[in-house]
């Protein structure tokens, strides 16, 4: 077996999920963000209104987020918004530098 | 190998216009091994039927090895498809009233190879997928697993240069998956280019590059391993 699943309790954003794992002496250590993202706002995209548009300013934005995140954490898994559309989350993993 | 610019792909039915995809450009190397990833409806696999010239974008260019292929036609698609291009599926598609070997054949069949040529190529890639032993078995007599091992040989028995694979592990369980991934794997080290659509980061994290989408854009891609 190499792949293990472990269920997480339903986290906040901005809270790191730090995974420590022993293989026999060896320790591994991982660590996961969740991030949450403006997705839907009320400034710019209420005053536009065709579908295009919106989702053009969504994704902009999106983009914008994730380009300007923080470099040492590696992108995983964008997810479906929630939430009404108002945000979107996003799963981040730390990036382990060499010894 | 393969190049997109400014694919668009757009749904019309009769009230509705769904764009699918939305000014894609992206560029695939030979030997490359790609996953697309992203939520559900972000057009995932309506990229991928693009690339494997099942279906043609609506507007923008594709490019197959240096040449234009946005619009051929149904048969010059067909044509280079049988010839270059090996599918694997999430749900096996395979044949039920064929057999294993049949199945894995019938690539075979529509090249008019000779029937000694397919008996050697089938049996070489059954061979190579452990599952010659099951030859005989009709699909329904396989387990999961199994049966995408077969997906996976007929889908190489041409030996095309690139395979095109949807969600191939989204029906099994964690063992079988990673059979199929280490299968997926040691064809792109032999050279095979492989464009794989996925849900799972574990699966995404075999590949070179991972090309996020949503809403039908490119969001971010990322080079995982040189």
């Amino acid at each position: 077996m190499k792949t293990l699943t472990i269920p997480l309790p339903a986290n906040n954003e901005d809270e790191i999920i730090d995974i420590e794992l022993f293989v026999g002496l060896d320790k591994k250590k991982y660590e996961f963000r969740l991030e949450s993202f403006l997705w839907e706002t009320d400034d710019e995209l209420s005053k536009i209104r065709d579908n295009t548009s919106i989702s053009l300013a969504r994704i902009t934005r999106l983009k914008k987020s994730i380009e300007e995140y923080d470099k040492n954490w590696d992108l995983v898994q964008i997810f479906a918004p929630i939430e009404n559309n108002n945000r979107i989350r996003v799963l981040y993993r730390k990036l382990r530098r060499k010894k | 190998m393969l190049k997109t610019k400014k694919l668009v792909k757009i749904f019309r039915s009769d009230e509705v216009e769904t764009m699918a995809l939305n000014n894609i450009n992206l560029d695939i190397s030979e030997g490359e091994f790609v996953a697309i990833m992203g939520p559900s409806g972000c057009g995932k696999s309506t990229l991928l039927n693009i690339l494997g010239l099942l279906d043609n974008p609506t507007s923008g260019e594709l490019f197959f090895n240096g040449t234009d292929v946005s619009y051929f036609s149904e048969r010059n698609r067909t044509k280079l498809r049988k010839n270059n291009v090996g599918f694997v599926f999430q749900s096996f598609n395979l044949i039920d009233e064929l057999s294993v070997y049949e199945n894995v054949e019938l690539p075979l069949l529509y090249l008019k190879n000779s029937k000694a040529e397919r008996k050697q190529k089938v049996m070489e890639v059954l061979d190579y997928m452990q599952i010659a032993h099951r030859k005989k078995h009709f699909p329904q007599q396989l387990s999961g697993g199994q049966q995408q091992r077969v997906a996976v040989a007929r889908a190489v028995v041409t030996n095309p240069k690139l395979i095109l694979a949807d969600e191939p592990t989204g029906n099994l369980d964690s063992a079988n998956g990673e059979e199929v991934m280490k299968l997926l794997t040691q064809l792109n080290n032999n050279g095979t280019t492989i464009v794989m659509v996925t849900h799972s980061p574990i699966d995404a994290d075999k590949a070179h590059r991972i090309v996020q989408l949503f809403d039908g854009h490119i969001v971010t891609e990322s080079i995982r391993k040189a």
